[in-house]
């Protein structure tokens, strides 16, 4: 604790020599959280320092070259994927007005219930020679060999299924939010609507297509679920295995520190690219209003809309149905199937609340200040997001156990590694919306003799309801699928629906790891139809 | 929304509160199937309490491990002597006296008693019974054939059982022998591998494969699903000079930080008895690891076949350097 309190100290020092007032509130509470967020990251420093030289060459020769080429092939391929299927399904969502529309919506939002580890174990299944596709694919292909999951390609696959949401979400928020003047003013010139998309809307929309890409790249990057169940070696996986297998912590958290670097590179040219530009647009603009769809629009849009959807939810939904209903005729949902059902839900609710507020300083203080040190503290709250699951849980536990061992073995420890790991996902939803809060709104308000907490209760909150609400609800989904740092850090005997799905799926019990699955489903539905409500309102 | 949060951090405080309650703390490695019933029995029998903490027995010996004396933890369970003895180097556990385990032989478990086993699983083939190809397949070596090609199944590298299996005969048939086993059957899976066991006996039974590399029980958990299934076991290396089939153990140890010693110990009592060997093992056609104690009917009889000549302790000792030959030769 001791250096812990040292270390906030040097950092304030530091914070008034680069700032000449006083750090503000804001800032002090942002620190504090930044601080929390690097705990892991201080943990692998400390381990890694302890590698030898020799050791270093050895992992840098021996396994490196590989893991960095699957790690970044594999982040292209799902970014493309992503952002291909994303930004389609939010396109037409927003711009057409077709039957059937609000359906579509939450066709697009509801594969976020649906964790990485439950779509490769699903994909895995079905692919099989005498799973569903494995037997379509033979009866429409037959004489040819099923596609082999096993590979890049697949967990290419089930990251783009498990994340395009993500880029969609985004996307939508940000087409809904654009204002018609500037298409308008290109299509008056006689751009055709194609150039306006191009060259108009592309361009307006790149803050939202790289937030969401940011977002699933970053869970590329720390993807446990996909990679482990389809052993392909990306640095997670290797640094799991290393953990897991020979109990070398140094070795991995050597590794955990290249993948932080390579994350923060990735990082950085997203924050480069997106701050090139910004768009602020004049307060009277009408916002655009989706167009009527002809029959042959409506048809075409069904049928990507209905492609994206079946493989993306229905067809594992299928699935997750026919087995839950086997486990419902043997008897096997009893009692203590809800209490993992309220485990979950208590502890993702628990998460969301905690890392919303704790995001919130750090998303306004980089809003307003726009410094060196506001995107540093922005990089370091990052670091529970490129630290895959396993170090982070590693990093809080051994943290706690040092500094205070009364709280160890609690909810509190669990929720504040949610908090670590998802604090990026909540800042990046608060930042997007942080962005609209323009200074001159602010300043308005200030000008009419506003005081700061006024500003806050009545100009600030209003306007960042909306992200904070979606931060909650990202926060919540994505609490409720983690699993390698709840496995570590649960209280004793506490289980949830992600670590009954992984025991239950690592014995083969597609009974009891479907009706699991399908709670998971379930239980984000509430919550999605907040989401969907409150953008509705808007 | 505020009160919704107070709600919810209200509850979060008494679920902390419920998980302190007292009771004897498991950390298990192993199927929640297999172990509840003989959880169940013990606390009938002497009412204590268990509470379960179920996980993969590494990652569980990781947490035993950082937690130090903070741990909850009053009992280790893993699926694998691996873990146990590398459990033991870590000074994790707390020795029971030999009276207490005396119905266990000393192979199976550790030299100071740190860790007990509980039951044992065999390394075997499956065989598809229409398929003659494997049929000149009498020693695991074999698989390496290249008549094999194409006809092979085993799993990922990552297996605790498949790392045992190849420290066992890393042991017996000596390192250079087993590197180019290793690199044979390779050759043979053409980097297609299975992910799990079960994948393994339903392939040789769909005569996609013609015959696996398994743990025994495996074979008859298929067979009892589908009982007219063409397959067959066969105990691997049983002749003159060959090795014997490799034996792994899951078993038990008392955390070194335990408050409940007294508990622990009638826990380790129990599942050592007859009784408790008999429902711990039977679940899963497992061999009891006391001796006398009937494996299930179906399964091969303990002491009927040879069994390669490798001290449990020695998977765990020898690990390390088995995954640097697996890695060494590139087994996917």
């Amino acid at each position: 604790m001791g250096n812990m309190t040292s270390s906030i100290h040097t950092s304030l020092i530091s914070l008034e020599t680069i700032k000449t007032r006083a750090p503000s509130l804001r800032g002090f509470l942002a620190l504090l959280v930044v601080l929390i967020a690097a705990i892991p990251l201080l943990f692998v420093f400390f381990s890694s320092g302890q590698l030898s030289l020799q050791q270093w060459v050895g992992l840098w020769s021996n396994r490196l070259p590989e893991l960095l080429w699957n790690t970044l092939s594999l982040s292209v391929l799902v970014a493309i994927g992503s952002m291909v299927l994303g930004v389609s399904a939010a396109w037409w969502i927003t711009r057409r007005d077709f039957p059937g529309r609000r359906i579509a919506v939450w066709l697009m939002v509801l594969p976020l219930t649906i964790p990485t580890y439950v779509f490769a174990h699903i994909y895995t299944i079905m692919l099989d020679e005498d799973g569903w596709l494995g037997q379509l694919w033979l009866a429409l292909f037959p004489a040819t060999a099923i596609p082999e999951i096993f590979n890049i390609f697949g967990v290419t696959l089930i990251l783009v299924l498990a994340g395009f949401s993500y880029v969609f979400l985004l996307v939508r928020d940000a087409l809904s939010r654009s204002q018609q003047d500037i298409e308008e003013a290109a299509r008056i010139h006689g751009a055709t609507p194609w150039q306006v998309f191009w060259r108009v809307n592309l361009p307006m929309l790149r803050p939202a297509i790289a937030a969401g890409i940011a977002l699933v790249v970053l869970h590329v990057l720390s993807d446990f679920g996909a990679v482990s169940m389809l052993r392909f070696q990306t640095f997670t996986l290797s640094i799991y295995l290393q953990m897991s297998s020979r109990f070398d912590y140094q070795a991995a958290a050597g590794l955990s520190l290249v993948l932080v670097l390579l994350s923060l590179t990735f990082m950085v040219l997203e924050r480069f690219f997106r701050n090139r530009q910004r768009y602020y647009g004049s307060g009277q603009s009408k916002k655009i209003t989706a167009q009527k769809a002809t029959p042959l629009e409506t048809v075409i849009i069904w049928f990507w809309l209905g492609l994206i959807a079946t493989f993306a939810f229905l067809l594992p939904l299928a699935w997750m149905l026919s087995w839950s209903w086997q486990a419902w005729q043997q008897n096997l949902i009893d009692s203590e199937f809800w209490g993992y059902v309220g485990n979950s839900l208590t502890v993702s609710a628990l998460a969301a609340s905690l890392t919303v507020i704790a995001a919130l300083p750090v998303a306004l203080y980089h809003a307003r200040e726009r410094s060196k040190m506001s995107q540093g503290f922005l990089y370091l709250s990052s670091m529970g997001f490129v630290l895959p699951g396993p170090v982070i849980a590693l990093g809080i536990l051994s943290f706690v156990i040092a500094t205070m061992p009364a709280i160890y073995g609690g909810m509190t420890v669990l929720a504040l590694a949610m908090m670590v790991r998802f604090l990026p996902l909540s800042i990046q939803a608060q930042e997007s919306v942080v962005q609209q809060l323009t200074p001159s709104i602010e300043q308005a308000a200030r000008s009419l003799g506003a005081n700061w907490y006024e500003n806050l209760r009545r100009v600030i909150f209003p306007i960042l309801k909306g992200g904070m609400a979606t931060a909650w609800i990202l926060v919540f989904i994505d609490t409720l699928k983690e699993l390698p740092a709840t496995l570590l850090l649960r209280p004793t005997g506490f289980d949830t629906l992600p670590v009954r799905i992984w025991i239950e799926a690592s014995e083969e019990m597609l009974e009891l790891a479907a009706p699991a699955s399908l709670m998971l489903v379930v239980g984000t539905l509430p919550v999605l139809w907040f989401l969907m409500r409150e953008k509705s309102d808007k | 929304m505020k009160s919704r949060i107070t709600l919810f951090v209200l509850f979060s405080l008494f679920i902390n509160l419920y998980a302190q309650a007292e009771s004897l703390v498991v950390y298990s490695g192993r199927k929640d199937k297999f172990i509840k019933p003989v959880v169940a029995e013990f606390t009938k029998e002497t009412g204590i309490k268990v509470l379960l903490h179920s996980g993969s027995s590494t990652s569980l010996l990781n947490k035993l491990n950082l937690e130090g004396s903070n741990s909850t933890a009053d009992l280790f369970i893993s699926n694998d002597a691996g873990n146990l003895e590398k459990g033991k180097e870590m000074k994790l556990f707390l020795p029971v006296s030999d009276d207490l385990v005396k119905g266990i032989p000393q192979t199976l478990r550790a030299s100071d008693n740190s860790w007990i086993g509980l039951s044992a699983r065999a390394r075997v083939l499956v065989k598809n019974t229409d398929d003659k190809s494997a049929e000149f397949v009498k020693s695991v070596f074999d698989l390496a054939d290249p008549r094999l090609k194409g006809k092979l199944a085993i799993t990922h590298s990552g297996n605790e059982s498949y790392i045992a299996g190849v420290t066992v005969y890393m042991e017996s048939a000596g390192k250079e022998k087993t590197r180019e086993w290793l690199a044979g059957m390779k050759n043979n899976v053409n980097g297609k591998v299975f992910n799990k066991h079960s994948k393994i006996v339903s392939a040789v039974a769909k005569g996609k494969r013609s015959v696996g590399l398994v743990n025994h029980y495996y074979i008859y958990r298929h067979l009892q699903k589908y009982p007219d299934a063409p397959i067959k076991i066969e105990l691997p290396d049983q002749g003159k000079n060959d090795i014997g089939v490799a034996w792994n153990v899951a078993g038990i140890a008392i955390t070194k930080h335990t408050k409940n010693k007294k508990a622990a110990e009638r826990f380790i009592g129990f599942l050592t008895s007859e009784k408790g060997q008999s429902l711990f093992a039977k679940v899963n056609r497992e061999y009891p690891a006391r001796e006398g104690v009937a494996a299930a009917a179906e399964v091969p009889k303990a002491g009927s076949y040879k069994v390669a000549p490798v001290a449990m302790p020695v998977l765990g000792q020898q690990r390390n350097a088995t995954l640097d030959l697996i890695e060494a030769v590139g087994m996917p």
